[in-house]
């Protein structure tokens, strides 16, 4: 049993989005220049799911899972901004219909798991309704520290240390430096997520950060991600990992923000299992 | 004299924008935004006329979000305006073409990046004073291309001939490009504008911490100040990369969000640290250019 939350009061609310279609940016550079052509945002990914690794795919800024959208800008943006990770969803309409998926990620779009077995029959367009619960959510004895698109499901599974009055302690798989912190940082932080940039490999292979997986929980010490994403000497942000490497300069990994705090008052453990697969039993088959 | 470089080749074009309103989000949102710590704040934003900031004054203190000094121009329709934004270099001449202070001429100082996406123009207090949102500016676009014969690893972007020859950049006895900056800006201090686009668009410096740019010795930079970008590479948008040296131009003034603060106009790059900024006081647009 997770810390104290206030989620018997939260309003859990239906929001839905339709399964896109994939797009494509058309040549990237490479750091080096040379100009390539990748998959990776939207559409369904059948081979790549949170749990699997987040380097190493010939794609770009891979969305693992179902991406679905709202064509109505305002309710995109309610969407976006209502759906919590760990929530709830279900396929509304085509030959999937009635599967039960779960949110694992906010990018461009959001990013829904399914069973591998559904996730052949779900097409473009299909309906994908999730019931949004986890705006408003605290830990009640810790109002010092701001939660972020936490659903009240996946708070409950993590196993989150009270340290005493003032400090917690998370489990993550690794710490990011602040200093390649990148793409994200023009945004409100309660919108998408905000890339590593992972484009000194050298610094990537000598931190293990190439070693991160989809779903992993992450540290980023000194950051400040309470109303908006920046460097604050001893704030503290926990993050999940979304979305894959880019070769996009100033770009990586997707980290969104789960948990920020102003003050060192949220302390980490290195757990090579912190990955919200394992806690959330998203994977049940492996 | 500055390195050798091929500006006979470079082409000189004909960019045109309107000077821009400044712009709020639309009702129902608030009008508020947020400052690092939370505070809600309402302040002048980017764009429009700008009667009492130029580049020469502080780049600190003014109330206001990113101000940009002088006049802001952009286009409505999008490919228009990229032309505008990427073409244009600082630098660069800009003439009035409609209203009250017709003929008048200025110099581009700056650009800035998502969200706004304008050209930001000098020009003096006189020609401000006579001009009107709307009016048509033509900037003698030049310096797309430009590149240094003997350091082809530096890449030029939104830099005029003009400004390479005033920054009298050399090649050191390293063989290095010697490029005179009022200060460096280390890789955690660069916010907004990192994984976008660096040959247009602007990257911030971030102020939230101001002891951290105390002691970075940044806290007296000026608008038009030129600086370096350290472990930044900026070939093909901003990132870090470590040894990599960027040089650009303070453009843009402070600002109270996280991840902001003045934005910086990027001019040159090298990924495999060929540039070696050379720290010297007052190396600034309006002492150089004008």
């Amino acid at each position: 049993m997770g810390l104290a939350t206030n989620a018997e009061q939260l309003v859990e609310m239906a929001v839905i989005g339709y399964v896109s279609q994939p797009t494509v940016r058309g040549y990237i550079p490479h750091a080096s220049g040379e100009a390539t052509i990748l998959p990776g945002m939207s559409g369904m990914i059948y081979n790549a799911r949170v749990g699997d690794e987040a380097f190493g795919w010939a794609a770009d800024h891979l969305e693992p899972g179902a991406s679905i959208a709202h064509p109505d800008l305002d309710a995109d943006y309610a969407m976006h901004y209502l759906t919590c990770m760990g929530n709830q969803a279900f396929v509304m309409s085509g030959l999937a219909k009635g599967t039960e998926g779960i949110v694992t990620g906010e990018h461009a779009r959001l990013l829904v798991d399914f069973p591998p077995e559904a996730a052949e029959l779900i097409g473009v367009g299909d309906a994908v309704q999730i019931r949004a619960k986890g705006q408003g959510l605290q830990l009640v004895d810790y109002p010092h520290i701001t939660l972020k698109k936490c659903s009240p499901r996946l708070i409950d599974s993590l196993p989150i240390e009270a340290l005493d009055e003032r400090r917690i302690r998370v489990p993550v798989t690794m710490e990011l430096p602040i200093r390649i912190m990148g793409s994200g940082a023009e945004l409100n932080p309660d919108f998408v997520d905000q890339d590593l940039m992972s484009g000194d490999r050298a610094l990537m292979a000598e931190l293990g950060i190439d070693q991160m997986r989809l779903g992993d929980l992450v540290v980023v010490n000194h950051a400040d991600h309470r109303f908006g994403r920046g460097y604050k000497p001893g704030a503290v942000t926990i993050g999940l990992c979304i979305h894959g490497d880019s070769i996009m300069t100033g770009h990586g990994p997707g980290i969104l923000t789960l948990m920020t705090c102003a003050e060192p008052c949220i302390e980490w453990v290195i757990d090579p299992k912190a990955n919200i697969a394992n806690y959330l039993n998203i994977r049940k088959e492996s | 004299m500055s390195a050798k470089n091929n500006a006979q080749q470079v082409v000189s074009v004909s960019v045109q924008g309107l000077v821009t309103p400044p712009r709020m989000p639309p009702l129902p949102a608030m009008p508020y935004s947020l400052a690092a710590d939370g505070t809600p704040f309402l302040l002048p934003a980017y764009g429009s006329i700008v009667y009492n900031v130029s580049i020469g004054d502080s780049a600190f203190g003014w109330l206001a979000d990113c101000v940009h000094p002088g006049v802001s121009v952009m286009l409505s329709e999008a490919t228009g305006n990229r032309g505008l934004n990427v073409l244009s270099c600082v630098g660069n001449t800009a003439i009035v073409m409609t209203g009250n202070a017709q003929r008048a001429r200025g110099m581009v100082t700056g650009k800035t990046g998502r969200f706004s996406e304008h050209v930001i123009i000098h020009f003096d207090a006189d020609a401000r004073e006579e001009m009107a949102i709307g009016d048509k500016i033509v900037i003698k676009a030049k310096g797309v291309g430009l590149k240094f014969d003997d350091h082809p690893d530096i890449m030029l972007k939104g830099c005029s001939p003009e400004l390479v020859d005033a920054l009298e950049a050399t090649t050191n006895a390293a063989g290095k490009l010697s490029v005179p900056v009022v200060a460096s800006v280390p890789p955690h201090l660069l916010g907004a504008g990192a994984g976008l686009v660096s040959d247009g668009g602007s990257i911030h410096i971030q102020t939230a911490d101001s002891a951290a740019v105390k002691e970075a010795g940044l806290d007296q930079l000026r608008l038009g100040d030129v600086v370096a970008l350290t472990d930044y590479d900026s070939s093909w948008n901003h990132g870090y990369l470590r040894d990599a040296v960027g040089i650009g131009v303070v453009a843009q003034g402070d600002s109270p969000r996280a991840g902001y603060g003045p934005g910086i106009t990027l001019i040159m790059t090298s990924a495999s640290g060929d540039i070696e900024p050379m720290v010297s006081p007052g190396v600034n647009l309006k002492d150089l250019m004008l």
